[in-house]
Order: C-alpha cells, then structure tokens, then sequence
C-alpha cells in the first residue's frame, strides 16, 4: 500500500527518487511544481528537498567559479522561493548555500594570502557550516579567521542593526568578483576546492536536516520535570521526538490539542501511535514508539478546551512551522490563541525548533505570511447551501509575536527570543539575506 | 411591551419540540421494554444485548469495576459458605434456626449471588466468547449458577449441584478476566483532573426509567441528551412545558395534597432529566421556582384550579423570564451595534442571534464572523440562519480566533451562566474568544459583551473551568472524520475527489513528516482514535463549558438593563426575591 501510493503520489519521497536520474533543469521544474502544488509541505520536507536540489545543481555545474556558482544558486533559489513565498524554510537553505559558497571562496583568497607562510589545508577546514553543534559555534567564526580583510570584504555582523537594514545585494557583489580574481589567477586546484567543499558543506546541511530533531531532544531532560502536565498543539516530530526523549526518563502528563481543522488526522494518528506509513517513506525518520506506549498519559482536547485546562499545565510546548529573526514564529493555525492562554495564565512557553527553520527575514507585514487552507475542512460538502452564502475562512498559519514565547530551544541550546537575531546572523551571512 | 409576534413562535418552536418529543419516543419505547422482559425470561438478554447496540458494552466498566470487588468479596468469607450452604441446604430441609450471624452471611452471600447474576446476564455477549451454550444456559439459570458459585466446591445444596460445575469455572473466568479488563480501561479513560466530573455515564436508552416518568419528559431527556434540545434557554423552555404536561396530566392520589405530592412526583422527572444530561443552571432555576410555587399552593384548592395556577405559572414563567426578556435582551443589545462593525461571536447562542437578526432588521449594516468548535458546531445553525436573513457572515473554527478577532469592533457572547463572581459559564471556547478580543497584538481592546437573561444567573461562583463543569461522551470527538465520509462517497471515489482538488487539499499537513504520499490510505481508513478507549494511556477528554474572567467581560446585557459582570450577584438576589 505504502509503495504504491509512493509511486503515485508526487511529494518528497518521489521527488529524491526522480532526482538522481533526471536532468538538473527538469528536477528543478519538479521541485517548483511541487512547492506550487503543495505536495511538498513542511518544513523539513522542504528544507530536504531544497538541500538534495542545490547539491544537484552544484555538482551539475562545470564552472568552479564561486561567482557562477553564487549567481546559479540565486536563481535556481530565486525561483524556488518565488514558488512559495511563505515557504521560508526553502529561503534559509539557499542562503546557508550561498554563505557557504562565499565563505569557501573567502577563505581560498585567505589561504593564497597565507600561502607562503601556512599550508593552505588549515584555513578551509573551518567553513561556515555552523549547524555543526561540535563546535562551540558562536566564538569559533569570529576567532579562527583572521580580522584584518574581514572588514574589508563584509560588513561585521554583530550589530542588530545591520541586521535590520536590507542591504543591497549589488554592494556586496563587487567585493565578490574581488575574492574571485584570486581564482582568475589561479583557476587550478583552488577553485576546484570550493566546489568539493561546497557539496561537502551541503550535505552536513542534509546531515543536520537528518539529525536536528534528535540534537534538540537531547535537551528535553533539561526542560521537563517529573509529574509534569505538558501541553502541546498539532503533531510536530520535533516536539514529539522532545518529549520521547524526556518520557524514557520521567512521568508526565501530555495535554494535546488536536487543531481541527487542518492537522487533526495526523494529531489522532500520532497520540494513538497509528501514525506508521507515511514515515516509513521518509528514509531519515524512522518513527518511535508513541508516547502512550512509554506509559505517558496522553489527553487529546478540541482546541477549544484549551482556556479551561491551561490553569493546570506547568509547560506549553510547540512546534512551529518558521522563526522570524524578530524572535516571532509562524506556526499552524491556533498556535497563538494558545501561547497567549498560556501567557494569562503565566505558564511557561517553550518552541522546539531547529536552526534551519529560523529565517532573517523580518516581515513588516504579517499577514503577507499567513497561508490560508482548504475551507472545505470547515464547513464540508454536506453544507453546501451555506457555502454560497459565508465567507468560510480557513487559515494555516498564524503569526505568534516575540512577547509571548519565553524559550526557543534550537539544535544549539536554549535562547531567549530576544537572542535569536544573533544566532540568525551566525547562519547567513548579510549580502544573502535578501538574495 | 408585550411582543405577540415573536413570544408565540418561539413557543410554537417548542412546542413542536414536545409534540415532535412524543412521537420520537414512539420507536424508542419498544426497546425499553426488551431489557425489562429480558430479566423475567432468561435466554433473551444474552442474545439481545448482543443484538443492541455497542453503546451497552461500553456502559458495563463502572458498574463491573464493582462487580470485580464483588467477586473478591466473595472469596473472602469462603470459611463461611460452607456453612451458608449447609444453611441453604438446610433452609430446603427447614430443621435448623439460624443465628443472626448466619443470617446476616447469608444475606450478604444473596447479594452476591444476585449482583453475580445481574452481572451475568448484562454480560451476555462477553462470555459467550467462551462458550455461547455456557452463556445461554447462565443465562437461563442464572440464579443458580451463582448460587453454585456461592456454595463453593464441597457439599454444594441441591441447587448447586443442579448447576454443572464446568460451566461454573468457565463463566467466573471469563467473567473474572472481562472484569479486570474493563476494569483496567475504566480506569484509564477518565481524565485525573476531571475525575469529580465523571459521575454517571449519561442515560442512553430510556431502559429503567421510573414509571411515574412522563413520556414528554422521557423522550425531552433524550433530545437533550442528543443535543437536538440544546441551549440554556431552550432546555428551560422545553422542561417548563413538559412540566406543563406532566401537571395537565397529573391527579393527585388518594390520601395526600397536590403541594405535597406533586413535588415528589416533580422529583421523579428531573432526576431523569438530570440523568440523561446534567441540568443547566437556568433549568435549577426554573425548577426551583416551580417547587416554590407548588408549594405555596393552599392544599384546600381544589386539584383543577391548582393545576390550572401552575400551568399559568409556568406559562408567565417562559414568557417573562425567557420569550420576552429575551426580546428586551435582543433589543437593547442591538443598539450597541452601529454601522460598519465586525460583530465576533462563538458558537450558537439563540440570543445572540436573535440580536443580530434584530440590528438588521433595524437596518444597520455591519459583518458578523461566528466562531465554530468541534464536536457540536453550534455555530453552522446561527451561520445558516443569519445568512438566510441576509447578514454579511463569515464562518471559522476556533484556531482561526487570533485572525477573525483582528478587525473586530465588538465581541457578543451568549452565555450557560453568570456566576456571582461574576464570571462567564459558556460553551467551552468562550474564554479564548473573550481573550483573544482582551488582548490583541495593537494592544485595542474590543468590548466583549455578554447576553443573558436573568434565569441563568446563579448564586454559584466558579474561578476555574475544572471545579463546575460537564463532561459530555468523548466518543463525540471521535466520529466525524473526513468530509468524504459524511457524504458516504466510497473509498475509491473519495479518493478520486481528493486527488482532484489536490492543488488545496491534498495532504494540506495531513502527515507529519511526507503528506502527500499518505492521502488514499487514511482516508480509506477510520480515524485512528476509534480505538481509543482500548488504548492504554490515551484519554480523549470533552468538556462542555469553560469560565471566562470577569475581567474579560465588558458588560452583561439582561432584560433588567445593561450591567458590568460584578452586578451579577445583586441582580440576582432581585429576582429571587421577586
């Protein structure tokens, strides 16, 4: 059953499939059908295909210059982005290629800099593949390169400021071409280089998309105590995956609301543990055991039920779909409602999410970002005269601002929201942000 | 004013309720009467009770949880049954005079014997797993097979011996072992928090109602309990006029007073009532109100003339307290809505809809965004209706408060209760709303205003959801899956529709991790929470109504005027004391 429906059904799993055999630009067009269709949906799914595409698209091409390939990763990136905007997953990763491309062309000139005095192996050996949690990550960047023409090629990061203020990608572009001429000097092995450490630099981006989820889980028993009453919203795998985690080692009470309209088959299918075939497809998750299996007491609620629980839960923890640089989050519909409970009764917020999900962009116009869904999912057919008559909404999303979360706990740790502008600054480099 | 239009339709509404009531009870009546028979003559209710529906089975844990202590008590005093069994033995002999001691062990033992036997025989389809002559055959001598059990293995009485000893081993194991399991599920399901909640199972057939239940009220109770007579008022209403009936009805016995007796005889109704779905605070009211005057009735009157106060009471009673407060409600709260406003409500309040209904008549112009929430969707009735009348409406769930609050000018309510802290008692979901509109993102607070009448205001104060509450079946949460079951489309067809409309809604975040891919299959499939309640450790939890902050309230529009929530008491007091 599950092999057949993978055969039919376009979606990620069919996507990597046809990626190997087809031809780059086809898989392109495949991909942006997908993410036009929504057959591709979820953060991570969208993360895994962007990543698997890019690596294509660079070992595809012939050149070795870093500034055809940053200029072929920006349009392929553009127009995936350009297929779904709200997608921001898809964004972050074609900036984190981008950064990687421009850090490995960086450090090739630093090293024909240094190449009289230091082998040439020492400096590419640190790119710019922050998700590695190995490394103490935020004091590595800034020490292991030497200052002196980092100034000079790009603007310093530590401002929030900066951060804030687009900057025009056309500025950065000129001191491109000067990393490059380096590589139009000696085109041989140094540009080739930043090819093989960009694939390389790519797949521990898949690396990390593989293992984020258990990398945050490994805080759980830092954040959950014993007895606890724990509430949680839809069926993210993070947050699953955190509470696993916690429940091998502690009993707590897990309250899920099941947000109806859009996610509530999959929140039944997770908390009665039927949730089977659609991960058996997706060779980087293997699913767990169900919570209820490990003798957590699981209460599933309608959303609506959550006001008049909140006054006995110790935790809200949830998944999100994106994080703003802003410290906000977009996350499924009824998120907020619940942060914001959460907030009046002063319980303790806690978003489970990995880095790739946090985004630079810094949206003035919220709504632009909310999706709205299928609006037979709340009045069906069988209510057909009325449909002539209302105006049935249905939104996906919803935007939680910054003031009503109170932890993000990320593959690197736990952050203040007001933290997060840092960490995003660590991940994309500022001529990228707006690629 | 007296408004002779709108008081009569809303009791014509009701009174097709009651007549529509009786003749809804006609088809139920006859099953009823199955599981009465079924204990006279025996084969019947092992075959019956399999025959009905699965609702039964699931009612079993309470009563069999007690079953199980009952069977182990019934171990314990086993130095005793030998001799209650030469005392049954004996008592066919009738030589020996017992002590009270023994008397008092045989009575226990009867007991048990008997609670065995009802067990046995509402246990019908479970052991006829094991053996189906067993069961029919428990069930045919059922009272000696549990005297047999009584009598314990040596010098068992005649009876016993009548009773073949296998059947016995193999109808306690299975009875034993089904105990334990239910026992064990039992367990499991009820929410710890809520566990004060979770009295009795609501009533699902009419089976073992008292006689002296009026048949308007038997099948009222059901209605209610199927939510088709759903709302504070309109179950006041509906239980005022099944009293009515109940009273045209009513003759007094011989040998004592219509105040005295009829009050019993009220008793009877209402706790049938409150079986089939707890009574609403607007329901004490009126019944409270109801005694107080049957009471005050001189039992010189003569039966006629009292019954004919009473039904006048009771009339007044809907007429003041609901149809035409409900009107001077809907009035006055009109007047707050001007031209251009975004009206947000929940769910189905009749009132509030009756408000909005009246502010277009008025010709105001404004837009209305109900908010929905599973599993009752009161809400779709309020849509339909206000759209038919022409109002511009928007429909959305409760996840999508934080957008439909965001251009809102003011929030209306309906209300369950007012408690005298003068919190909200309403439709669980309330509160969110109420909090969403009290604190929005631009920090602009939208005015939340509640319409009650005065009859649901209670003396009872409440500060959290989980203190007062109700807990409706979880089973409700479970049914309606996809939009493609309800229109019983079959599968392939299902599927076909879905893969038409992809582009929205295929796997709109059905799946966690790979959506698109799973589509067909769970739509082919029940929800997976059908199993639930044999799933260890998952409790589904439904409850009816939460409590909204009075700080959330801006005002409590009544038929006495429009008051802040901390007025509630007072106002209350008053028309007690009226």
């Amino acid at each position: 059953m599950p092999s057949t429906s993978l055969a039919l059904t376009p979606g990620l799993a069919s996507f990597l499939k046809s990626l190997k055999t087809n031809p780059i630009d086809t898989s392109i067009e495949n991909l942006i059908s997908l993410l036009k269709r929504r057959q591709i949906r979820h953060s991570r799914s969208c993360a895994t295909a962007t990543a698997y595409l890019l690596l294509r698209v660079i070992s595809a091409c012939r050149t070795s210059d870093p500034v055809k390939l940053i200029e072929r990763v920006q349009s392929v990136g553009r127009r995936l982005v350009a297929a779904q905007a709200r997608e921001m997953v898809v964004g972050n990763i074609v900036r984190r290629v981008l950064g990687l491309i421009r850090d490995e062309a960086e450090d090739d000139r630093d090293a024909e800099f240094a190449l009289s005095e230091a082998g040439s192996e020492s400096q590419p050996q640190t790119p710019r593949a922050l998700d590695d949690t190995s490394f103490p990550l935020d004091r590595d960047s800034p020490s292991m390169r030497p200052d002196g023409d980092r100034s000079s090629s790009r603007p310093p990061l530590t401002s929030m400021f900066s951060l804030l203020s687009h900057p025009e990608p056309e500025a950065s572009l000129p001191s491109t071409p000067g990393s490059a001429s380096p590589g139009g000097r000696g085109p041989g092995q140094g540009s080739k280089d930043v090819r093989a450490e960009v694939l390389e630099g790519i797949n521990e981006i898949i690396d990390e998309l593989g293992q984020v989820d258990d990398q945050i889980a490994a805080y759980a028993l830092d954040h959950i105590h014993s007895n606890e009453i724990i509430l949680t919203h839809t069926s993210s795998t993070t947050v699953q995956k955190f509470l696993l985690k916690a429940a091998a080692k502690r009993k707590f009470t897990v309250i899920h609301a099941e947000s109806f309209p859009n996610n509530h088959e999959a929140t039944h299918a997770t908390v009665s543990g039927t949730a089977s075939s659609e991960d058996e497809l997706m060779s980087v998750e293997s699913f767990q055991k169900p919570l209820i299996a490990l003798g957590i007491t699981v209460i599933l609620i309608p959303d609506s039920a959550v006001f008049a629980l909140m006054s006995r839960v110790n935790k809200v923890i949830l998944g999100t779909h994106s994080v703003l640089a802003n410290g906000g989050l977009i996350a499924a519909a009824g998120t907020r409602v619940i942060a914001r409970a959460a907030k009046v009764h002063q319980t303790p917020v806690v978003v489970v999410s990995g880095v790739y999900k946090l985004s630079p962009v810094y949206p003035f116009d919220f709504d632009s970002l909310i999706e709205y869904g299928d609006a037979s999912k709340v009045l069906s057919y069988e209510d057909g005269d009325l449909v002539d008559k209302i105006e049935v909404q249905n939104p996906l999303y919803d935007y939680v601002p910054a003031e009503l979360v109170d932890l993000y706990i990320t593959n690197l740790g736990g952050h203040a929201p007001s933290y997060l502008y840092r960490i995003v600054s660590d991940h994309y480099r500022m001529e990228d942000i707006s690629f | 004013m007296p408004p002779p239009s709108s008081s009569p339709t809303h009791i014509c509404l009701l009174v097709k309720h009651i007549s529509s009531a009786s003749t809804m009870a006609e088809p139920v009546h006859p099953a009823p009467t199955m599981p009465f028979a079924s204990s006279s003559s025996a084969p019947g209710p092992a075959q019956q009770s399999t025959a009905e529906n699965p609702r039964q089975t699931q009612t079993l844990p309470i009563r069999d949880s007690k079953d199980a202590n009952a069977t182990n008590s019934d171990k314990a005093p086993h130095k005793g049954k030998d001799t209650t069994a030469s005392a049954v033995g004996g008592d066919g002999a009738g030589d020996k005079a017992l002590s009270p001691a023994e008397l008092k062990k045989k009575a226990k033992a009867e007991k048990t014997a008997r609670r065995a036997k009802e067990k046995l025989e509402r246990e019908g389809p479970a052991p006829a797993v094991g053996g189906a002559p067993a069961a029919g055959a428990g069930g045919s001598q059922a009272r000696p097979s549990a005297t047999s059990k009584k009598d314990g293995a040596p010098g068992g009485s005649q009876k016993g011996q009548r009773a073949p000893p296998p059947r016995r081993g193999s109808v306690a194991a299975a009875q034993h072992g089904a105990a334990e399991q239910q026992k064990k599920r039992k367990e499991d399901k009820s929410v710890a928090v809520f566990g004060h909640l979770y009295g009795q199972q609501r009533r699902t057939t009419i089976a073992g109602a008292g006689k002296e239940v009026h048949p308007a009220v038997l099948a009222l109770g059901l209605q209610m309990r199927d939510y088709v007579v759903c709302g504070s008022s309109a179950r006041c209403v509906a239980t005022l006029l099944a009293f009515k009936r109940v009273v045209e009805s009513y003759t007094t016995p011989l040998g004592t007073s219509l105040s005295r007796h009829l009050t019993a005889h009220l008793s009877h109704q209402i706790t049938y009532l409150s079986t089939c779905r707890p009574l609403s605070i607007s329901q004490g009211n009126a019944i409270r109100a109801l005694k107080l005057t049957i009471a005050s009735i001189d039992p010189s009157t003569p039966e006629t003339s009292a019954k004919a106060t009473l039904c006048d009471f009771i009339d007044s009673f809907i007429r003041e307290k609901i149809t035409i407060a409900d009107k001077v409600i809907a009035d006055s709260a009109a007047q707050k809505i001007s031209d251009g406003d975004v009206i947000v409500t929940f769910a189905g309040s009749s009132i509030v809809k009756e408000t909005l209904l009246e502010a277009h008549r008025q010709g105001k112009r404004f837009r209305v965004s109900i908010i929905d929430s599973r599993p009752l969707f009161e809400g779709k009735n309020m849509a339909r209706a206000l759209a038919n009348a022409g109002l511009d409406v928007q429909y959305s769930l409760v996840h999508a408060v934080s957008h439909a609050i965001k251009d809102a000018t003011k929030v209306f309510l309906g209300a369950h209760a007012m408690t005298s802290n003068g919190r909200l008692y309403s439709r669980v979901g309330t509160a969110l709303v109420a909090m969403s509109a009290k604190e929005r993102a631009g920090g602009v607070e939208v005015p939340v205003i509640v319409c009650c009448e005065t009859v649901k205001f209670t003396d009872r104060v409440a500060l959290d959801s989980i203190v007062v509450n109700e807990i409706a079946d979880a089973d409700e949460l479970v049914s309606p899956s996809p939009p493609q079951q309800v229109t019983d489309l079959p599968d392939p067809a299902a599927a076909a529709a879905t893969a038409q409309s992809d582009s929205n809604k295929k796997g709109a975040h059905r799946a966690p991790s790979n959506p698109s891919a799973d589509t067909p299959a769970s739509s082919s499939d029940d929800s997976p929470l059908t199993k639930w309640k044999d799933t260890p450790n998952l409790q589904l939890l439904n409850i009816m109504y939460d409590v909204t902050p009075a700080e959330y309230v801006d005002m409590v529009v009544t038929e006495m005027g429009s008051l802040p929530p901390s007025a509630v008491p007072i106002v209350h007091r008053m028309s007690t004391n009226m």
